[in-house]
């Protein structure tokens, strides 16, 4: 075979490149460069006409490589690389030199962007002569879903991709599905009834032989990749067997009774015992921790009682190992604890509350069935709730969780409902109402009688003890002395975010949310492909954004991962030659994702290419020049900067 | 005789700063046309070596520009950019090439003015310097 033979297309782009450059001199220049064997020139290679001279150019002359001299890559390096490749050229051997974009729009002088454009027409054809062929691979993929976290988010996210055939996993570190709706007793602003919204989502995922759910789980291991995930999921025995219904006989019997985290704190449960009735699974769990048979070995009580001999206290944790093609992180949020900020009463002044606790209180699956009272069991007069409460502070939660001004507007409609006559105040700042439902609801609370005070600096409220009741007290506003405190808290991530995200290889944003692919293109995808975020756990949101994002992400996820079809690779991946590698593992330190591997045995480094992205940042850390980043090369690089400084 | 143009070659990332050119370019924003790219992936990709050929092979001031820190579309590569930055700048003097030939920044996709700014600023700071000097020495080190 002789020397590639290189065609190099002029595009007049209108007058955008031609009125700018003198395509005449190039073309003539072109003519005479041995290593160009065809020079065209066309009016507009990207319109119709364009591409089908282009094409047909390309099948008639029989050329190695093309340079296509016109606008950005990034606008139409993909029309000509496809445009090649059906005239037979590998896309590997097209080039574009930009000179519209970098030379005829920003070099007002029409001499000196015609010299600077040679240099750039230069650059690129010396590139295209050591141009190699880029193959398209692809892969078998898994089409099941994984999703992490069973609140509203993820069951959502579970029902669209069962709905479409999918099978589905849901693990869940708690005993039952839900999250946090369930902790509320009305959905601001419909007022939808919390319970009742979500009982018919939870039996769907109970009746739906697609999906299977485990609960008191945790995923321990990640890996793989898009399409190929294997996952590994440690399940604490729950003690109980699936045959339990949840009718509760045990609770009777059980003669411990342990502080509920469901409840947080203000309510009790047996140490065998469910979060509420109607929950799935239905099967009751045991607090191994509390529960006398697990502590000292003295009581039976449950096993007696029990009418389906459920109780297992010999049922093993169990680990198993299954393979996903995508995974949906719906883990959700925690709320911010108001303990650290003394000012805010907290732990120190009686019938100081959150947000997330009152919601408890006013809930009928909540420690009062749904009475709101004082500590004392009377029923408060009066109520003032605090917003922002340690939020938009840089010692607590330094922005706003958006929906806490939804749910302190709550406090007054409930409040209001139980108790007659009573007043609610609401001292804030900035009101966060993002939608016109949203400022009707608040319209209505106002209409109906919660006070509002505008605070001109939220960080300086104090909460004390009172000669009345709980004063508050702040700039901007009176105190006032009330019954009962509430402090719109904060959301932040849930709990071993950081931990799960590490497991995951995906990043994490500087507020400890997951971080999305796109903000505003991919906001559903993590930064790793094949792996989603929905809901709190991708930054606080509502219920209804909650739900959106987990139909959305596994929308993408199956649209993307279709039974019987493959997915493409990225073609300009990096590849190690093992023969000039040394072992010395830059390449694996420096890859962002972890596409790097070392095998032992021939003591040399790998690059897993269905992981690799391309980013050809091990290509730069290695010494020796094994690692070489594919349509990047060293090479390829070397012969561009010469081209653009020797004409 | 004319003033000198120094001739600056940028290694450019795909993602931010290519994209910022090329909305410069959008916008008609003109700046020094000496200033030439070479479009890389990502500025994690530029391996010391391509500095140092450019600086041997005419370059007269040479610069690379990566996405914003936390905005890097692989991650971190332009962590490990900046870091090899660090080293270089450093090693430059030896090879008797002022650090000042060399830049590191950041220039996201839509900041067309801030490209066009960089570009300006660093064909003013080198030709400050007067043209590179060094070229049979540093040949003999790099090639
Ligand atoms: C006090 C308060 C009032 C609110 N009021 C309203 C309102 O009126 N209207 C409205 O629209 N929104 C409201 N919201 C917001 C609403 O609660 C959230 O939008 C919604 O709960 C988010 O659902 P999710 O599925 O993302 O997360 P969650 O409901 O938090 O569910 C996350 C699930 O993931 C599980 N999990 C967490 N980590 C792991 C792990 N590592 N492994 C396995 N499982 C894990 C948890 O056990 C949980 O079941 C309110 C929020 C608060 C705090």
């Amino acid at each position: 075979m002789g020397r590639p033979r290189t065609a190099v297309f002029l595009c007049n782009c209108g007058p955008n490149i031609a009125g700018a450059i003198d395509l005449d001199i190039i073309a003539g220049q072109l003519a005479s460069r041995q290593d160009v064997a065809v020079v065209e020139r066309h009016a507009l290679l990207c319109s119709p006409d364009g591409q089908q001279f282009f094409r047909d150019t390309l099948q008639n002359r029989q050329v190695d490589n093309v340079v296509v001299v016109a606008c950005s890559p990034k606008m139409h390096e993909k029309t000509f690389q496809d445009l090649a490749g059906e005239a037979g050229i590998n896309i590997g051997h097209v080039q574009m030199a930009n000179v519209r974009e970098h030379c005829a729009w920003v070099t007002p002088d029409k001499a000196t962007a015609t010299a600077k454009a040679q240099l750039l027409i230069n650059a690129a054809i010396r590139r295209s002569l050591i141009s190699e062929n880029l193959e398209q691979r692809s892969m078998e993929v898994n089409t099941d879903v994984l999703v992490i976290g069973g609140g509203l988010a993820g069951i959502e996210a579970a029902l669209t991709a069962a709905a479409a055939g999918r099978k589905v996993t849901i693990v869940d570190r708690e005993i039952s599905l839900g999250g946090a709706v369930i902790k509320t007793e009305e959905v601001a602003p419909s007022l939808e009834c919390a319970p009742c919204l979500l009982a018919p989502r939870l039996a769907a995922v109970r009746d739906n032989s697609n999906i299977t759910v485990l609960t008191r789980a945790e995923v321990t291991e990640v890996r793989g990749f898009y399409g190929n995930f294997t996952v590994r999921v440690r399940r604490q025995a729950r003690a109980i067997e699936p045959s339990c219904i949840g009718c509760e006989a045990c609770f009777e019997v059980c003669p411990v009774t342990v502080p509920s985290r469901f409840h947080l704190g203000l309510g009790t449960h047996k140490a065998v015992y469910t979060l509420f009735p109607g929950s799935v699974p239905a099967a009751a769990a045991i607090d191994k921790s509390a529960c006398r048979h697990f502590t000292d070995g003295t009581c039976n009580a449950c096993v007696e009682a029990c009418p389906f001999g459920a109780v297992n206290f010999d049922q093993p944790d169990d680990e198993s190992e299954f393979a996903v093609g995508a995974i949906v992180v719906a883990t959700g949020f925690s709320s911010w604890d108001p303990r650290s900020i003394s000012a805010l009463g907290y732990g120190t002044v009686p019938d100081v509350y959150t947000l997330p606790e009152f919601e408890r209180l006013a809930s009928s699956n909540g420690p009062t069935h749904s009475e709101i009272r004082l500590r004392d069991g009377r029923a408060p007069r009066s109520v003032a709730v605090v917003h922002c409460a340690g939020s938009l502070r840089p010692d607590a939660i330094p922005y706003c969780s958006r929906v806490c001004c939804l749910g302190a507007l709550k406090v007054g409609e409930l409040v209001r409902k139980q108790i007659p006559g009573a007043t609610v105040t609401n001292i804030h700042h900035d009101l966060v109402l993002t939608t016109p439902r949203e400022q009707a609801f608040y319209r209505r609370q106002a209409h109906e009688g919660t006070r509002f005070l505008a605070c001109t600096d939220l960080a300086a409220v104090q909460v004390r003890t009172g000669d009345h009741g709980i004063r508050v007290e702040g700039p901007g506003f009176e105190p006032v002395e009330v019954d009962m405190v509430v402090l719109a808290t904060g959301l932040q991530p849930a709990a071993g975010t950081r931990e799960l995200a590490g497991l995951l290889n995906v990043e994490l944003d500087a507020d400890g949310f997951l971080k999305p692919d796109h903000a505003v293109l991919h906001c559903t995808g993590a930064s790793l492909d094949g792996i989603y975020v929905a809901g709190c756990a991708a930054g606080p949101c509502d219920l209804p954004t909650a739900v959106t994002q987990g139909q959305a992400a596994v929308g993408d996820a199956i649209s993307k991962l279709m039974p019987g079809r493959r997915i493409n690779l990225e073609m300009m991946t990096s590849v190690i030659d093992a023969d000039l590698c040394a072992g010395c593992r830059l390449c694996k330190a420096a890859c962002p994702y972890k596409a790097v591997s070392f095998d032992r045995e021939r003591k040399v480094c790998v690059v897993n290419e269905a992981i690799c992205r391309g980013c050809g940042t091990c290509s730069a850390a290695c010494p020796t020049g094994a690692s070489k980043a594919r349509h990047f090369t060293d090479a390829q690089i070397h012969a561009e900067i010469g081209g653009l400084l020797h004409g | 005789m004319a003033e000198f143009e120094p001739k600056i070659v940028a290694f450019v990332c795909n993602w931010c700063s290519y994209a910022g050119a090329d909305k410069a370019g959008g916008q008609k924003l003109a700046y020094a046309a000496q200033v030439k790219l070479v479009r890389v992936m990502c500025s994690g990709r530029v391996d010391p070596l391509f500095v140092m050929d450019a600086f041997r092979q005419g370059a007269d001031g040479v610069m690379v520009l990566g996405c914003h820190p936390g905005d890097c579309h692989y991650r971190a590569g332009n962590k490990k950019a900046q870091q090899r930055f660090r080293i270089l700048s450093r090693m430059l003097p030896q090879f008797g090439i002022e650090s000042d030939r060399f830049r590191l920044d950041w220039v996201a996709a839509g900041e067309a003015e801030r490209f066009q700014t960089i570009a300006n600023e660093m064909t003013d700071r080198v030709r400050a310097l007067g043209p590179l000097r060094i070229r049979g020495y540093v040949a003999k080190e790099v090639a």
